[in-house]
């Protein structure tokens, strides 16, 4: 029984590590600008699409040795999705942030469409294999068994989420970040300029959501139009468990989410004797959510609320 | 002034009915598949086939003296869509046949709207219910899923010995239904089910499922779903080392199953299909020439179903006494003919009474039919 939960506990950390860099994305943009941005979904699907259109350009160029072309592939998938954020925000909803907070949220639903169809009409709706950037090895660890493939993403997980958390803590544009999510006015007098700040998030958001898709594409070994739609909503739940506008919280939320729908998976048939099957793995794992949501409404690491978070929780 | 109105009406028809007028005494039939989405590589091939048919037919001079004109329209695999191409097929009173569609849920409710209008139809979906609901109107030249889940079935208890199995299924009409097939099949070989789990259509990580499928030790593992699904369930069983065989329905019949899942690990996987294999019979290979110097490209998976069909359908043309919906609809369940996939003719719900079903495994990265 131990072996069994360790090794559940490997599928929960691999899918975890992938909804928490989504679900971060969510919640930088939601702590800066207080705009839901579902259009971000799309930029995690956007991630494999472009990382293999760079590699498989790179292979016909003749390509470099093989680690490297990834490498390259993967940092140019970082880069361009992350200046397609920054241009969506330019373009897309900073016009509108005059009108109130439902125009720039129905324009980033109107980008998400976009940006799905687009990517439908181009390269055509059917699922298309991904090949895994590494081997997928299986190794034993503890009685359970890691693949090669689990064990980067969880490690490429971290690193990434301790390089954003140094980022926003530790230098001059994470100081921008941090004033500008706490109050927009405040900072602005003070000569941040948080037009850059909310440039800088959705420049990281969309590229961190760029590599969840490569990691996800590649764990799973496919990549569709429609992958981020599901997928979007279930970090954004995972950013919503964790406190919306927290950082530690969208990662906290998005390991918690992944285990919860495992656990949830490995143990309901067993503890309710099979009358609950594995398909309520999503009911679930949103019952835990509405629980959370009611007794703690602003989600677990959710910043106290001051009266400008109140104002703007109000008023979704 | 004359001249024009002529000349206009003369435009007007040929926008009304496509790129080919049609003349008073022409036969028009209609087909509908899906031809764009997902499963368009799927639909796109019946309709090819089916129209390779009509062209051969009118090279000889069509059907007694008379050109048919095939005219395809896309169902998307959408029940919505496909009910509207139902209503457009019924309006146009020159359309006195259809063959469609593809999809199971989308031809449940159009059966409804071509029944109304007494449409004689050819159905290509599987789903054994169809033929149950008490319609008129239609026949079923290709198998139904009773035998797909029943063949597999028989083939693991009897040639294999396999005794010990778990069901997955999507929990859709299609894969709850044959995962339930396989099941009835499987204990009356004498073998045990030890567990059936349902999953969500989209779902794509198996991962912790698998897990507790482990635990059972099952040594045969049957699997209702579509794509990707079938192929992400196969790889991940095989990332953790589950050695069980896997069978899968129709639906990944497919090379997308193969390449999604990976050589290696599809390697052994079973999988049943209602078709023959393109290189199985003469005439097969002849229909595949013939299709390559047609269209340009290899058959699709579905392009002799779609063939066979057209056969059907014109020989219920052939045999009308008049060129209208009553006359072919008094011939359809009478029609006994000899298709490219055998011999059809139909029982009193409208199922071939001798539908074959084909059994295939993957070896070296390619699905291989298993002589039975």
């Amino acid at each position: 029984m131990l072996d069994y939960f360790l090794q559940q506990l490997i599928f929960a950390l691999a899918i975890g590590a992938i909804y928490g860099l989504i679900a971060l994305g969510y919640t930088m943009v939601y702590g800066v600008m207080r705009l839901i941005n579902f259009a971000h979904g799309e930029f995690f699907m956007l991630g494999p699409y472009v990382y293999t259109f760079i590699f498989s350009g790179l292979i016909g160029l003749g390509g470099l040795a093989p680690m490297l072309d990834s490498a390259i592939a993967i940092i140019a998938s970082f880069v361009i999705v992350g200046l397609l954020g920054v241009a969506i925000e330019r373009f897309a909803y900073r016009p509108l942030r005059a009108y109130g907070r439902l125009a720039p949220m129905l324009s980033a639903l109107g980008m998400s469409i976009v940006l799905q169809s687009a990517v439908r009409v181009t390269v055509g709706p059917q699922p298309v294999h991904f090949p895994a950037i590494v081997p997928s090895t299986p190794i034993d660890a503890l009685g359970g068994m890691v693949t090669t493939v689990q064990f980067g993403i969880l490690v490429a997980a971290v690193l990434l989420m301790v390089g954003l958390t140094l980022f926003v803590n530790g230098t001059r544009l994470g100081i921008w970040i941090r004033a500008a999510s706490e109050s927009w006015t405040t900072s602005s007098l003070l000569g941040i300029r948080v037009n850059r700040a909310v440039s800088l998030v959705f420049f990281i958001g969309p590229g961190l959501g760029a590599m969840a898709g490569i990691m996800y594409a590649s764990y799973y070994g496919i990549m569709q139009p429609t992958m981020g739609s599901v997928i979007g909503l279930k970090a954004f739940t995972a950013a919503i468990l964790g406190g919306i506008g927290s950082i530690p919280g969208a990662m906290l939320g998005g390991f918690l989410l992944g285990a919860i729908e495992t656990f949830g998976t490995a143990f309901l048939p067993i503890l309710s004797f099979g009358y609950i099957g594995t398909e309520y793995r999503d009911v679930f794992a949103f019952a835990v959510l509405i629980l959370v949501l009611l007794f703690k409404p602003a989600g677990l690491l959710g910043e106290t609320v001051s009266e400008e978070t109140t104002v703007a929780k109000k008023d979704y | 002034m004359n001249r024009t109105r002529i000349l206009l009406s003369a435009a007007a028809l040929l926008f009304t009915s496509g790129a080919m007028p049609v003349l008073a005494d022409d036969i028009v039939l209609g087909g509908s598949a899906p031809m764009s989405g997902a499963q368009a590589e799927f639909g796109q091939s019946q309709i090819d086939g089916a129209q390779l048919y009509f062209d051969q037919l009118n090279e000889k001079g069509g059907i007694n003296g008379n050109k048919v004109v095939f005219r395809p329209l896309d169902d998307r695999a959408d029940p919505r869509q496909g009910t509207l191409v139902a209503q457009q097929f019924c309006d146009d009173s020159a359309v006195i046949g259809v063959i469609g569609h593809m999809n199971s849920g989308v031809t449940m409710p159009a059966l409804d709207i071509y029944s109304e209008c007494g449409m004689p139809q050819v159905v290509p979906a599987t789903n054994p219910e169809l033929m149950r609901m008490g319609f008129k109107t239609v026949v079923r030249p290709v198998a139904n899923d009773f035998v797909q889940g029943a063949l597999p079935a028989k083939y693991v208890t009897e040639k294999l010995g396999l005794k010990n199995a778990v069901l997955v299924h999507d929990k859709t009409v299609f894969g709850q239904g044959i995962a339930g097939v396989f099941k009835d099949n499987f204990e009356a070989g004498g073998g045990k089910v030890s567990g059936s789990y349902g999953t969500n259509p989209e779902d794509v990580d198996f991962s912790a499922l698998i897990a507790s499928i482990k635990l059972e030790n099952p040594d045969v593992v049957y699997m209702g779903a579509g794509m990707p699904q079938l192929a992400l369930f196969l790889k991940q069983m095989r990332e953790q080392g589950l050695k069980a065989q896997f069978i899968g329905p129709d639906i990944g019949f497919t090379i997308d199953f193969i390449t999604q899942v990976g050589a290696v690990s599809a390697e052994g996987a079973l999988m049943t299909f209602q078709l023959p294999p393109y290189d199985s019979s003469p005439e097969l290979k002849d229909f595949s020439d013939r299709h390559q110097a047609r269209f340009g490209r290899a058959p699709g998976p579905y392009a002799s179903l779609g063939f066979a069909n057209a056969q059907v359908m014109a020989a219920a043309v052939e045999k009308a006494e008049s060129l209208d919906r009553a006359g072919v609809l008094a011939q359809l369940h009478g029609v006994t003919v000899e298709t490219l996939l055998g011999p059809v003719a139909f029982d009193e719900n409208g199922e071939n009474t001798t539908a074959p079903m084909y059994l295939y495994v993957v070896k070296d990265g390619k699905f291989e039919l298993i002589k039975q």
